[in-house]
């Protein structure tokens, strides 16, 4: 009934108590603001990512030399793997074809200088050489002109389908199409422009440039990594699994690898990656909860300081009101409201830190800005919990109190 | 029984243990005090005073004995119940004021009705009711520190008398005042006997005593006299 006097009365005290109060305050905002702010950023990640991996196209699996993420002991172990060269993933595709929608070969290389005219970029370009089929495995739409065709890629011709960055970085006047382009001092003729991709993390998808596998083997790949991946894009999404079996087979005949052996290359799926990424995203909102739960422990026992030490300076006050009829309760619950005030005051500092913490990081990792509505109210509960735990001790203490002596109390 | 009997002791003792030791504050009191009156309790410190007011007054239960407020077994009662009688049939008014000094006069008024469970409206309007009484209704939204002792302690009066109490009970009303300001409060307690209210001094001055109708004095935790003022000192 009194609740609202009981909360002006908590303002009250930390008004009065600015340093002990602020202290106890910002460790409670900070606590909330790693739960908020991890779950911020654990949000934005994997929504991000599942955008992404939605935008990839379903039913779509890879096969490659190494799995995506390995670990060192995984490394040491694989490091010995023969290439998927060239010549096996087009025999690969033949025999798959009948079987998939689309099976497109891929190899690609980062750091590359575009240069036309006097105009260029950074050094930051991403070369991938493909086919046509890879357009439609990795979802690539086409802006303007055209995509690879498969005479691009049997007649080793030099043609080029660019991103987005390029278009505007190269070709800020007119149109790009039948322009020259210099890669690797390699000439190449836009046949294509893709439509924007947006980022991931950061990294744009737009800054790239796609050449037939052909010409990428060739000219471009590096040395080292002359490996191709396949991108194999199943007939309907129930299909997946059984097209997949379908291919680890195929590639298994293709490599040589023995019944008893375990399989060359690796294989995964998109929900296999992000489900990797999410597992990832997992341990960083383990470990923000974490630090805030060990933060609020710490506010929790400061709120149990500050109201014991509210409950003594206010003996006298807690003797009036006795006099004056207040029940056992009533003083409980007066200073158990002025706890989670204390408690909500921070929660709340907390809570609009954590939202621009994962904003802001959101902003830098280039994700989706994901407000965690269910962290917010996560947090005012907890918030409540901790006023009511660490509260108690104290408001009981205060309904404790007989009032006669407390009225004494100087 | 008579109907106009308020507070009726019997026999009431009460003892403290402290240590070893066990203290005798009120040996055996027996007391009645009817409606309308206007009674001193009197005694030197240490007489059990103290303790008569705090039985009086429903802050703490007599070891032995009892004790009817208004037909009521207040010897009997726990915690909470006490608290309720305090709340509705006792008005207290302390040396010290006691007044909550981040609250205005109006909402230190209200208090005691905040925990009858009064309503927001009912509340204002009878705390106001209770200040214009004491004749402070132009200082509701002042705080405490800006007044001065007497009006303070005219807050607190307003605040005994805001539940309609059966008893005003008052403990050193004027210990902390200077003369003149105390004689004021003495004229104000004067007209709330007049009004028809039962008022309860407790003090150890002859000066205060005097204004009541009725001196009892204590001695040793029993009633030493209890008697008729012939001659109520006006003011």
């Amino acid at each position: 009934m009194n609740i609202f006097e009981s909360v002006i009365l908590a303002i009250d005290a930390v008004r009065s108590h600015k340093l002990r109060s602020s202290l106890t305050l910002f460790s409670i905002a900070i606590g909330i603001f790693a739960i908020i702010g991890s779950g911020t950023a654990v949000t934005s990640l994997n929504e991000t990512v599942t955008k992404q991996m939605a935008e990839m196209g379903e039913g779509v699996f890879v096969l490659q030399k190494f799995p995506p993420v390995m670990s060192n002991d995984m490394w040491k172990k694989l490091r010995g793997r023969k290439d998927i060269n060239f010549q096996q993933a087009k025999l690969f595709q033949q025999k798959m074809i009948e079987n998939a929608e689309a099976v497109g070969i891929e190899n690609s290389t980062g750091g590359i200088k575009v240069k036309y005219g006097n105009l260029s970029t950074d050094q930051n370009v991403s070369v991938a050489g493909g086919d046509d089929a890879y357009f439609i495995t990795t979802n690539i739409m086409i802006e303007y002109g055209r995509p690879l065709n498969s005479e691009d890629v049997s007649m080793n011709r030099r043609v080029v389908v660019i991103g987005d960055d390029l278009v505007k970085k190269l070709f800020p006047v007119g149109s790009p199409l039948g322009k020259i382009i210099t890669i690797k001092k390699q000439n190449f003729t836009v046949i294509g422009t893709i439509k924007r991709r947006g980022s991931v993390l950061g990294q744009s998808l737009d800054n790239r440039v796609i050449i037939p596998i052909t010409v990428f083997m060739k000219y471009i790949a590096d040395e080292w990594d002359v490996s191709v991946a396949i991108s194999v894009k199943a007939l309907s999404l129930d299909k997946v699994d059984e097209t997949m079996d379908e291919a680890i087979g195929i590639m298994r005949g293709i490599r040589g690898d023995q019944p008893w052996m375990e399989s060359s290359f690796a294989y995964y799926t998109n929900n296999t990656l992000s489900e990797q990424f999410e597992g990832f995203t997992k341990y960083v909102g383990f470990f923000g909860i974490g630090a805030g739960i060990v933060a609020l422990v710490v506010a929790g026992v400061g709120i149990m300081n500050i109201m014991l030490v509210t409950v003594k300076e206010r003996t006298r006050e807690i003797g009036v009101r006795k006099a004056l009829g207040a029940k056992r309760r009533w003083i409980l619950q007066q200073f158990i409201i002025e706890a989670i005030t204390l408690c909500q005051l921070g929660g709340g500092i907390g809570i609009i830190l954590g939202l621009m913490g994962g904003v802001f990081l959101s902003l830098i990792l280039g994700t989706v800005v994901a407000v965690p509505l269910h962290w917010i109210g996560i947090s005012i509960g907890v918030c409540t919990f901790l006023g009511v735990f660490f509260g108690a001790y104290p408001a009981w203490k205060a309904s404790k109190l007989d009032p006669i002596e407390a009225l004494r109390y100087e | 029984m008579n109907n106009d009997i308020i507070i009726n002791i019997e026999d009431v003792a009460k003892t403290y243990q402290m240590g070893a030791e066990t203290v005798h504050a009120l040996r055996s009191v027996s007391l009645q005090i009817r409606k309308n009156e206007y009674i001193a309790i009197m005694g030197p410190s240490g007489s059990g005073k103290s303790t008569m007011m705090n039985i009086v007054g429903c802050l703490d239960t007599p070891t032995k004995g009892t004790y009817l407020f208004e037909n009521e077994n207040v010897a009997t009662m726990n915690d909470n119940e006490l608290a309720d009688i305090r709340n509705r049939k006792i008005g207290f008014v302390f040396q010290t004021f006691n007044l909550l000094a981040r609250a205005s006069t109006l909402k230190n008024v209200e208090l005691p009705l905040v925990y009858a469970g009064v309503k927001k409206d009912e509340r204002q309007q009878r705390a106001f009711a209770a200040l214009e009484s004491v004749g402070l209704q132009d200082r509701t939204h002042h705080k405490p520190n800006e007044l001065s002792g007497g009006q303070r302690q005219r807050v607190a009066i307003a605040r005994a008398l805001v539940t309609k109490p059966s008893i005003i009970l008052a403990d050193e009303p004027t210990g902390n005042l200077d003369s003149k300001t105390g004689v004021e409060i003495m004229r104000l307690f004067g007209e709330l006997w007049k009004n028809g209210n039962t008022v309860i001094l407790v003090t150890h001055e002859e000066d205060i005593a005097r204004h009541a109708h009725r001196i009892v004095r204590i001695r040793d935790g029993m009633i030493e006299s209890d008697t008729i003022n012939p001659s109520p000192a006006e003011v």
